[in-house]
């Protein structure tokens, strides 16, 4: 479609923007304590975005000459995204750690990261790719240091510019080959002109599918591109962790499966057989044991955590492993399987997080140790957080057992070659049982038992918490209607 | 002839960044990555991309390089902190480049590149911003966007917290 035309389908887009403009603008207006009020620009803008979204229908076609894609795969996305930022500028309010700084600046970046992993979601561009996924980090470069007078949040900003910049840079190279081999930047155009390729061309192939898979894996913190991501998560302000684990990990799997399905695959279906026979590398297996070394090791190294916040870190590697396991089959089950996780790991992963946010800013830190007694002191807080572990065990009736029943049953049903990949995770999920059910025992068993039982003070936690809790709970017996939606998502931009 | 000059270039490029990397002093570091983006725009003029030679020249060498210099000699005592590059395992990290190189330089050598026809381009500077204004509006935005997060993350943590 020609810009002028595109937009008119950009308005999510364009809202954003203008979100931006107007949170610097009245930062300026307001003085130092008050600077938390942008976030009420934002949220504004963020909820008017998802209108405009949901308003504006379910066209499928390219945008901007080709650069990004409107189609409803891409919405699915961007509503996560945006459910996500909203949730998370909520509960930067009830963050004991921002309370010292200037708050202006953080919630427009946050804005600006959210067109960010809009782009990165619809991007059938490899210019497009790169720049948006350069968008994403660069802003979460910064606020993972927002906390300037914290060693540990400059530490996270550091390591993640490092690591960051030599992933990204890795990428572009793998990009740069693939341009050489077939002298365009679209992704359609990519793949023809690869079709076409004698077998000379395999190895630049490969390498670039490698050096490609660096930066995809960077951004979905899979091993072994992982080695970021705890350090990262610990230091970064605790509403920034919760961010990072969930909003550019969809975004990256959104653009992972786009870019795999689109430049190596086959254009007429999702399913894709010639991805795996393309070079005569076996690229399916090696992904799987991408897929079963990422949840292994998040989980083994989740295990030996102090720290309930570092330990969500590790978790979270071990769930991208999860996803990872439906990414080597190609098919429309396996992106429907790693869809629906993502919906649920959404509400579990965030409530966690704010749970520890919550904590943190009562009792002064986020250890195992300061959730000693929580289930009787606060059996609200308690009781969420039994309810998040479990569904992060992925035990039934909650959301995070649908979740892994979808994914597992994509895995199985592709045929008996990915029948080890199941058993690994099935492994994998009874091993996250034991640390997620140490932070039930902390709360339950450990600690005194108080007489006295409070809520949490403010009520835009108990909201925000019930907020996150209720869908990870019904979602666990009534999913009909999401997994409705997700299969009516599931159209994603061939190509005119 | 010609090849001459071109490898007399890739020779300045590759060897003034190892001494980036190898250079102890931080100064001496900044002055020999002066010689990498001229030797970067050397390699652009031989791909008859003369508009984007300028632009390196101008943007890497006129400004960000002047700007870390400035950076380094306007920081108190770094030029005479020695800054030293605490490499370990030199030798097993050797190897590993070696290999990384050869696997990549087999593979330019072996592939059959996308190659357009080795004619002199009439102007680029005019294709250059036809393609920005057309098939790369969205990028060509999107990067503004890119610099003004940027912009304002740059000075929120430069600035002094009080």
């Amino acid at each position: 479609m020609s810009n002028l035309h595109s937009l008119t389908h950009f308005w999510p887009e364009l809202i954003l923007t203008i979100t931006v403009l107007a949170a610097i603008i009245s930062d300026l207006i307001y003085r130092r304590e008050e600077s938390f009020k942008v976030a009420w620009w934002v949220l504004g803008g963020l909820v008017l975005t998802l209108f405009a979204i949901q308003i504006g229908g379910s066209t499928v076609s390219d945008l901007f000459m080709g650069t990004i894609a409107l189609d409803p795969f891409s919405e699915f996305f961007k509503v996560l995204v945006l459910i996500s930022t909203i949730a998370v500028v909520l509960m930067s309010f009830n963050s004991n750690e921002l309370k010292d700084y200037r708050m202006g600046e953080y919630y427009s970046v946050l804005a600006i990261m959210a067109i960010g992993l809009f782009l990165m979601a619809s991007a059938i561009d490899v210019l497009m790719v790169y720049l948006a996924l350069e968008v994403v980090s660069i802003m979460s470069f910064f606020l993972a240091g927002y906390l300037k007078k914290n060693p540990h949040s400059n530490e996270a900003s550091l390591k993640y510019v490092i690591y960051g910049a030599f992933s990204s840079g890795i990428m572009l190279y793998g990009l740069s080959i693939l341009f050489g081999l077939t002298g365009t930047t679209k992704f359609i155009g990519m793949q023809t002109a690869i079709a076409n390729l004698g077998p000379d061309s395999n190895l630049a192939l490969i390498l670039s599918a490698v050096f490609i898979l660096a930066g995809f894996g960077y951004k979905i913190s899979a091993v072994p591109f992982h080695f970021w991501t705890p350090d990262v998560y610990e230091g970064s302000p605790t509403t920034i962790t919760a961010y990072l684990s969930v909003a550019p990990k969809a975004a990256g799997f959104a653009m992972m499966i786009r870019f795999f399905n689109q430049v190596f695959g086959d254009s007429t279906a999702l399913v894709s057989e010639t991805w795996s026979t393309i070079n005569g590398i076996p690229w399916p297996q090696l992904m799987g044991v991408l897929a079963a070394v990422t949840m292994t090791v998040g989980n083994m190294v989740a295990i030996q955590q102090d720290s309930v916040k570092r330990m969500l870190a590790y978790s979270s590697i071990a769930h991208a492993g999860y996803m990872m396991m439906a990414l080597p089959l190609m098919s429309e089950a396996g992106v429907y399987g790693i869809m629906i996780y993502l919906l649920m790991y959404l509400f579990m992963n965030l409530g966690a997080f704010f749970v520890v946010i919550y904590v943190q800013g009562k009792f002064g830190g986020e250890d195992f140790d300061n959730f000693d007694g929580l289930g009787w002191k606060m059996p609200f807080v308690g009781v969420v957080m039994t309810l998040f572990m479990f569904s992060l065990t992925g035990l039934p009736p909650t959301a995070g057992f649908i979740g892994k029943f979808y994914l597992f049953a994509a895995v199985i049903k592709a045929g008996t070659q990915y029948y080890w990949l199941a058993i690994v995770g099935a492994l994998n999920s009874v091993v996250s049982l034991y640390y997620y059910i140490r932070v039930v025992k902390h709360m339950f068993l450990k600690g005194e038992r108080s007489e006295s039982v409070e809520m949490p003070a403010s009520s835009l936690v108990t909201i925000l918490l019930l907020a996150m809790a209720l869908p990870t709970f019904i979602l666990g017996w009534y999913f009909a209607p999401v997994v409705t939606w997700i299969s009516e998502s599931l159209v994603i931009f061939q190509g005119m | 002839m010609v090849d001459i000059v071109f490898w007399i270039i890739v020779g300045i490029t590759i060897g003034s960044a190892f001494m980036v990397v190898q250079s102890k002093s931080l100064l001496y570091s900044a002055y020999a990555l002066l010689f990498t983006f001229v030797g970067v725009t050397g390699l652009y003029v031989f791909l008859w991309a003369d508009f984007l030679a300028v632009v390196q020249i101008v943007v890497y060498v006129g400004g960000i390089l002047v700007l870390i210099i400035f950076g380094i000699m306007l920081t108190n005592k770094i030029t005479s902190v020695n800054i030293s590059h605490a490499s370990v395992q030199k030798g097993i990290g050797g190897v590993v480049v070696l290999g990384i190189i050869g696997v990549l330089g087999y593979m330019v050598f072996i592939t059959p590149w996308n190659q357009l026809a080795a004619t002199e381009p009439e102007q680029t500077s005019a294709t250059i911003g036809r393609l920005l204004m057309m098939d790369y509006l969205l990028p060509f935005e999107v990067a503004s966007l890119l610099l003004l997060g940027a912009l304002i993350a740059a000075t929120t943590l430069s600035r002094k917290e009080n």
